[in-house]
This record gives C-alpha cells, structure tokens and sequence, in this order.
C-alpha cells in the first residue's frame, strides 16, 4: 500500500491542482455529518462556538474568485524569515489554488480520477477498513483519506482489494 | 439657499488649506523641525528583543487568539474570516493547540517527539515524528508537511529562527489600549510584509495584538490577531497525551516532496 500510495503522489500536477479541491461548503457539510461537533477532551480548551451549525448554503459563488497573489499571512515569521511556499495560515483559509479550481473540481469528482485529490467525498459514502488502512468507499469509487497540510482530503484510489 | 452657500463657502476653505501648504490646521509651528530618524529605529528593534527574551522565559502558559484574515478576490474586494485558537504550553516539549472557525475544528497534540493531527468532526488522525522541542517541532511540520502552529511566533521571537537584523524599517508607533492593558506600539516593514505589534508596556512585555499586512498584492490583504494570556493555567499534563477515541481511525500524513 505504501508503495501505491507514493506512486499516487506523484499524479501530474495539472491533475492534482484541477482536482485538489472541492468547493468548501460541501466540506463543511461534510464535516457536519455524523460525529458533529461536540467534542469532549479532558482539561482541554472548550472553543467558543464549536456546537454551532454552520450553513453556507447561501453564500454567493463570487466569493469562491480568489486571485492568486492572495495569500494569507498569520505569522510573522513564517513569513518574512522563511523562503518555504506559503500553505496558507493555520486558520484553514480558502486558498487561492483550491477555490479557482473549486468548479473544475466537481467534474473531477464526478469523474472520480484516480490519483485526483478532494476535500469532501460525496454523501452516498461509507467508512471502510482494510488490512488497517482506513477508506470511504462510494459505490464503485474508492477515496483514501490523508491530510494534506493540517485538513483531511482525500484521494481517489483503485479498489484496495 | 444660504446652506448652499455656506457649503461652497467650507469646500472652498478646505481646497485652499489642503492645496496650500501651512494653512491647514496639521501645519506644523513655525520654527519646528522634524527630528532626524533613521529607518530602523534601535530602540524598537530592541523593544523586541526584551519581548523575545520574555516569551522564552515562559514554562507553562495558556493563550488565545482570535484572528480576522483576508482574502482577495478576482477584482480586489476583500473578505474577512474569523477564526480562533488557543494553545496550551509546556517547555520544552509539551502543546496543544485547538483551532476553530466555521471552516473546521482540528487540534494538535504535540508530546516529546510525537505530533498528532486530530479532526474531531471527522474522528481521522495522523501522527508524524517530529523534534524534541517545540521550535524544532513547528519548523518541522511546516516544512515537511506544509502545516502551521498557530502562534509560531511566541516559540521563535527571541530565538534565531526570528533574525531582527533583516527589518529594513521599525518604528515607535507609541501608546495604544488593547483590552484593559497598556501596550507599546510598533510598525516594522521587511521584504513584502508590513507587521505591527501591540506588547504591554513594562518589564515583561506580552504580545497583546499583531496586524500583518500583504504588500505583494495591491489589495493589501491583512491579518490582526488579538491574543489572551493566562500565565497561570491550570490545565492537566494529561491534555499533551492524545488518546485516539475508540471509533477514531489514523490516517497519513501527505510530505509536501514526495520522492
């Protein structure tokens, strides 16, 4: 699988950047479904907020047009002490490759390219475990979920088995 | 009628006085000059370096940001999103850190030389091993992972990883309130960035507000973070130890170079 998994890491650039994203609120539905939010730690820092339900249905598709040279600096010194290309800040922003590819991207899906990568799968999907790795599978489609940066994304594999 | 006029009268006085240098009521006195200013002024370079060496000296603190950032679009309206976080600290090798906004809700756990990624929403996590201490840790994770700590910067001021002989302007912008505290206020420019720092004023200076602003893009896109300190938490050991929930399952962790 480790060895698959690199090969699949090396899918063209073009591929990936067409394919990376898929549109934000489709993963904020996502991450609404199941477990929820309400998350108890021990001793840890409760957020404010962190049980409300967010819904971006109605949110206009221009917001989605972010220009490229939009970058978004958090830290000071990531930023003025590093050459490192900029990921975006901790706070999860859209980001300006993600959201200009965010329409190709729904094509993608719905292509379900092998090697492509998304940020939501769809919702017919189903948590899968094999040989201990962890998969949602979606009918005859295969995602496996990684982080990339700080999110959880997901590629489109071959069927594991 | 007699409005009109009065408004033509005030636009009037207001063209002369802005076209006409020492009319205007911000002329400066007679007789004053300007003092002579070089453009990195010592003192507020200095300023964070006592701030730098303060922030190390800290073992064990809890903060909180709240963070409005920007992102620019195809014709050079800005949005803002709003996100928060907060991190708990134990020198040397000990944090957690929990961020949210309506985006997402992950946390990090960071122990000895293990750093955890968790998605609660999503009960996915991922492991990665990193250095033995927390500076060591956050330039790990950027570098091979492309992930940031939020408040990187309170673990490099005061470090080498934050060299201040590279800011080609710094300024005293003087005193300003943030929340109930009295704080000192600077303007520093380097390479493409514009950053201001509100520290508290006195002999143990904390980061109360920071302002980064985006020159490479004509928009100007910027972030202002409010931080709250606690120096006396009261957190557990514990909450360092990431005890995967029973229906939570690993993942990986994707290298930004993969060979």
């Amino acid at each position: 699988m480790q060895k698959s998994l690199s090969k699949l890491f090396l899918a063209p650039l073009g591929a990936l950047l067409l394919a990376s994203f898929a549109l934000a609120p489709v993963a904020d539905a996502r991450e609404r479904g199941g477990g929820g939010r309400q998350v108890s730690h021990d001793g840890g820092p409760r957020g404010g907020g962190r049980d409300l339900q967010v819904n971006n249905s109605r949110r206009d598709v221009r917001t989605n047009n972010v220009r490229n040279t939009s970058v978004n600096n958090v830290n000071v010194n990531r930023n003025v002490n590093v050459d490192v290309d900029r990921h975006g800040g901790w706070n999860n922003n859209y980001h300006p490759v993600a959201t200009a590819a965010a329409v190709t991207a729904t094509v993608a899906v719905t292509a379900a390219v092998v090697g492509s990568i998304v940020r939501s799968v769809p919702p017919n999907c189903s948590p899968y475990s094999y040989n201990g790795i962890s998969y949602q599978r979606c009918g005859s489609t295969w995602y496996q979920p990684q982080y990339v940066g700080g999110d959880v994304q997901y590629v489109v594999i071959n069927a594991p088995y | 009628m007699t409005h009109h006029k009065l408004a033509l009268g005030w636009l009037g006085w207001l063209a002369l006085s802005l076209s006409t240098p020492g009319i205007g009521a911000e002329a400066a006195p007679a007789g004053a000059s300007s003092p002579v200013v070089s453009a990195v002024d010592p003192a507020s370079i200095e300023a964070l370096k006592k701030m730098g060496a303060h922030l190390q000296t800290l073992k064990r603190f809890q903060v909180r940001t709240e963070l409005s950032s920007e992102t620019v679009l195809d014709d050079g309206q800005k949005l803002q999103q709003s996100s928060s976080a907060e991190i708990q600290v134990q020198r040397p090798n000990q944090l957690r850190a929990m961020m949210w906004s309506a985006r997402a809700v992950r946390e990090l756990i960071y122990q000895d030389k293990t750093a955890t990624l968790y998605t609660p929403a999503l009960k996915y996590y991922a492991t990665a091993e990193v250095a033995d201490n927390i500076g060591g840790m956050i330039d790990q994770l950027e570098a091979r992972y492309g992930v940031q700590v939020p408040l990187s910067d309170l673990f490099l001021w005061g470090t080498a990883a934050a060299p201040l002989d590279q800011i080609e302007s710094a300024m005293n912008a003087g005193q300003d309130i943030i929340g109930r505290d009295l704080c000192d206020h600077y303007a520093f420019r380097q390479g493409k960035i514009d950053w201001q720092i509100w520290m508290t004023t006195g002999e143990a200076p904390l980061p109360r507000k920071l302002v980064i602003t985006n020159r490479a893009d004509e928009a100007r896109p910027q972030s202002v973070s409010y931080l709250a300190w606690n120096l006396k938490p009261t957190f557990k050991d514990t909450v360092f130890k990431f005890t995967p929930p029973s229906d939570a399952q690993a993942i990986g962790i994707r290298p930004l170079n993969p060979r």
